[in-house]
């Protein structure tokens, strides 16, 4: 993990020490309640539904065990709603698929103190909002992956340090997010992101970047396209600061929904792309400080320090482990096969802890399983955990040998949920129970899913499926790429769903990173679970041996799913 | 950073009976708008120095031929979350090499001292109901500290003044 330097350290607690100063500010009738939302915003501070929301950066998703205790306490001693009807709510967070936790229920009083405690255990709320470079997200599997590259870890924190109160770019036509993927398959989405990188080795065994740009979900859901095959990593900082600035300048502002880079890309095509390399073309040739943002050996070296495996970390002997052996524990062989994945490092796993279990919304955590997710992170990870962008936590230094062992403290705290990148294994926003953009609730939809879909042998029948609810169109809970996406939308005050297939999130399996496509009308909230299960119900009856849900969709076209589901509709088949 | 009272600024926009001037004529301290400055740029006098304000929607880099005879670039914050002028004011310091004072005003709160400052302006209109005091003290927090990347008032990143300081 990064190690924070005495510089990082005193930047966090400047930053905690200028955010109390305008909380005070505002809470003393000196800083108006709009002006100071653009503020609060960068440091993570929404007003949601019944009280603030805070969202807490976990950069490119690394955490350590001490971090994550101290999240747990913030969530223990801060996140409590003191009264209204909502009195007593909270204790928890929720973790989100840009790698990020947020809480829901911390009295905005409380704020300035939260950030201090952060800043403590080296944390932060920075550019977790607004219309700015948000948190740097990358493959959960990031530096222990067996199909590796280049580690994108070092390049995520360059570009964290480089972004950081970029002065700028903090106030952006809208919201501008960046992923880094350094592997051979794309677990960050990055097709998905405003700025998407993918390091690469070029014949030389030089690295790089390939750079997409334009991409983004929202109402108008567009995959990024390639701007570079190849850029140089020591020229990253420069290219990037060339694409932002054409984007601050030339970005529509006069609508909202229309204000991403993704609709400037669309818009100018190769204009754009001429216009950011004449950009970069000046900064290196014309500004006397432009080779000075062009990253030295060093600063890589520097950073790329922290970085390495932790001490004690050696290729181990694989344990003999038959899992086909019938005295082993089925519930054991069934985890093993789904939630542990593959190690750079011989003897060693990844193993993904779910927080995807019945009767939870995806991605929560209590106080109380954060630190035993922490526990556990000591005793078999080295006391370091991912976030995943699919809201679960991995712990990724784990010995093979330890597996059993590790299964069983796993599944007493009820993380051993053998669902990974099953139909249950689903990602979902907060919705309408606690946001105030949503127009539906997402977390009832979630918990009837999974209640429905608990038999584990039904579930390994089905096979890989991605299954995304987002409440808005804001899409945080990224529907648009799911195999089967469901978006929240307000009609007359009640809530309605719509069923999207065929999307992917740039994956091996799931494809070329693509929308889905709509399915006829909205269903209601009442058929929104049962048209699911037709979906699931025709691709059992029309699948080939072997094939998985998205292929299939692809082969059959939506009609067959369209059909079914539109034989459940009970209050919408009157309309 | 100098705050500004527009009233008592000697910069001055060219006022006639019928209200502003499309074509003003050549005085000292004079504050022109961009459609003024195109207007009478060519007979202006070489070394009679003025002042123009310039909109956000305007590619900065058209005012390079001009900048020799420019004393004062104004830059507008319509909103201040509008954040364009900062990347005008970054061009003109960095690219064109402008020596000029440069001004920010429209929605300028304290809150936005150290963009500003680190992006090259140095001057401020701030919005009638800002706090000097507290523009003041908003741009000391971070002062001590310093920032990561390269800016118009250090362009070296943090990186290459921390290992600069480890060298020497």
């Amino acid at each position: 993990m990064y190690k924070y330097t005495h510089f990082d350290r005193r930047f966090v607690h400047a930053r905690a020490a200028q955010y109390r100063d305008q909380l005070e500010r505002h809470l003393a009738g000196q800083l108006s309640t709009d002006d100071f939302r653009a503020l609060r915003l960068q440091n993570g501070w929404y007003i949601q539904r019944h009280a603030p929301m805070l969202r807490v950066a976990v950069p490119y998703g690394e955490l350590s065990s001490r971090q994550l205790r101290q999240l747990a306490k913030i969530a223990r001693e801060y996140d409590r709603q003191p009264d209204g009807p909502f009195a007593g709510q909270g204790g928890y967070g929720h973790f989100t698929t840009r790698q990020n936790l947020q809480y829901n229920w911390i009295p905005l009083k409380d704020s300035a103190t939260v950030m201090e405690l952060l800043a403590e255990v080296d944390m932060h709320g920075i550019q977790t909002s607004g219309n700015c470079i948000r948190n740097i997200t990358s493959d959960a599997f990031a530096g222990i992956a067996p199909d590796e590259i280049v580690d994108p870890r070092p390049y995520c924190e360059i570009l964290r340090q480089w972004s950081t109160l970029h002065p700028e770019f903090a106030h952006l036509p809208r919201k501008f997010k960046i992923a880094v993927s350094g592997a051979q398959e794309d677990r960050a989405a990055i097709g998905w992101h405003d700025i998407g990188l993918q390091l690469k080795k070029n014949a030389a065994g030089e690295v790089g970047f390939q750079v997409f740009v334009g991409g983004g979900m929202g109402r108008t859901p567009i995959p990024g396209v390639e701007i570079n095959a190849f850029v140089p990593w020591q020229q990253i900082l420069v290219y990037i600061e060339a694409i932002v600035r054409v984007y601050n300048l030339a970005g529509r502002r006069d609508n909202l929904y229309k204000a991403r880079i993704k609709i400037l890309v669309k818009a100018e095509g190769q204009k754009f792309f001429d216009a950011v390399n004449e950009e970069l073309a000046r900064i290196l040739a014309d500004d006397p400080a432009g080779h000075e943002q062009i990253i030295p050996q060093a600063e890589l070296d520097r950073v790329a320090a922290s970085f390495v495996d932790p001490e004690g970390v050696t290729p181990q002997a694989e344990p003999a482990l038959d899992t086909s052996d019938p005295a082993l524990d089925p519930q054991f062989s069934r985890w093993l096969a789904r939630n542990v994945d593959g190690h750079r490092v011989a003897g060693y796993r990844a193993v993904t802890l779910s927080l995807k279990r019945v009767g939870i919304a995806p991605g929560d955590t209590s106080a109380d399983v954060m630190d035993t997710a922490a526990a556990l992170a000591d005793q078999f990870s080295h006391g370091e955990l991912r976030v995943s962008h699919r809201q679960n936590l991995v712990l990724p230094w784990v010995k093979a040998a330890d597996l059993p062992e590790l299964f069983q403290a796993a599944r007493a705290a009820g993380f051993a949920t053998p669902n990974a990148r099953l139909l249950t294994d689903q990602i979902a926003c907060p919705g309408g129970d606690f946001c105030a953009l949503a127009n539906a609730r997402s977390l009832p939809l979630a918990a009837e899913i999974a209640e429905r879909y608990q038999d584990q042998d039904e579930l390994e029948d089905l096979g890989e499926i991605d299954l995304h609810i987002s409440g808005c169109i804001n899409s945080c809970g990224h529907h648009h790429s799911g195999h089967i996406g469901i978006l929240g939308v307000d009609k007359d005050g009640a809530e309605w769903y719509q069923l999207t297939l065929g999307g992917s999130d740039g994956s091996t399996l799931s494809g070329t990173t693509v929308p889905g496509r709509v399915i006829g009308p909205s269903f209601a909230a009442d058929e929104i679970a049962d048209a699911i299960d037709a979906v699931i119900e025709t691709f059992k009856r029309e699948r080939l041996a072997g094939e998985h849900f998205i292929d299939a969709v692809k082969r059959l076209g939506l009609d067959p799913f369209k059909t079914a589901a539109n034989a459940v509709r009970v209050s919408t088949a009157k309309a | 950073m100098k705050f500004i009272n527009p009233t008592t600024c000697p910069w001055q926009h060219a006022v006639g009976e019928d209200g502003p001037k499309p074509d003003p004529d050549p005085a000292a301290n004079r504050l022109l708008t961009l459609e003024q400055w195109h207007a009478v740029k060519d007979r202006w006098p070489q070394d009679l120095k003025v002042a123009v304000e310039f909109p956000n929607n305007v590619d900065i880099r058209e005012l390079a031929p001009d900048l020799h005879r420019i004393a004062l670039v104004v830059l507008e914050f319509p909103k201040w979350t509008d954040g364009r002028a900062y990347s005008q004011a970054h061009l003109l310091r960095i690219r064109l090499k402008f020596q000029g004072a440069i001004r920010a005003r429209g929605e300028v709160l304290v809150d936005m001292m150290q963009l500003l400052a680190r992006t090259g302006f140095d001057e401020v209109v701030l919005r009638g109901d800002q706090s000097q005091a507290f523009a003041q003290k908003a741009l000391d927090l971070f002062a001590p500290v310093g920032f990561y990347q390269g800016d118009v008032a250090e362009t070296r990143p943090w990186f290459l003044r921390s290992s600069a300081q480890v060298a020497a």
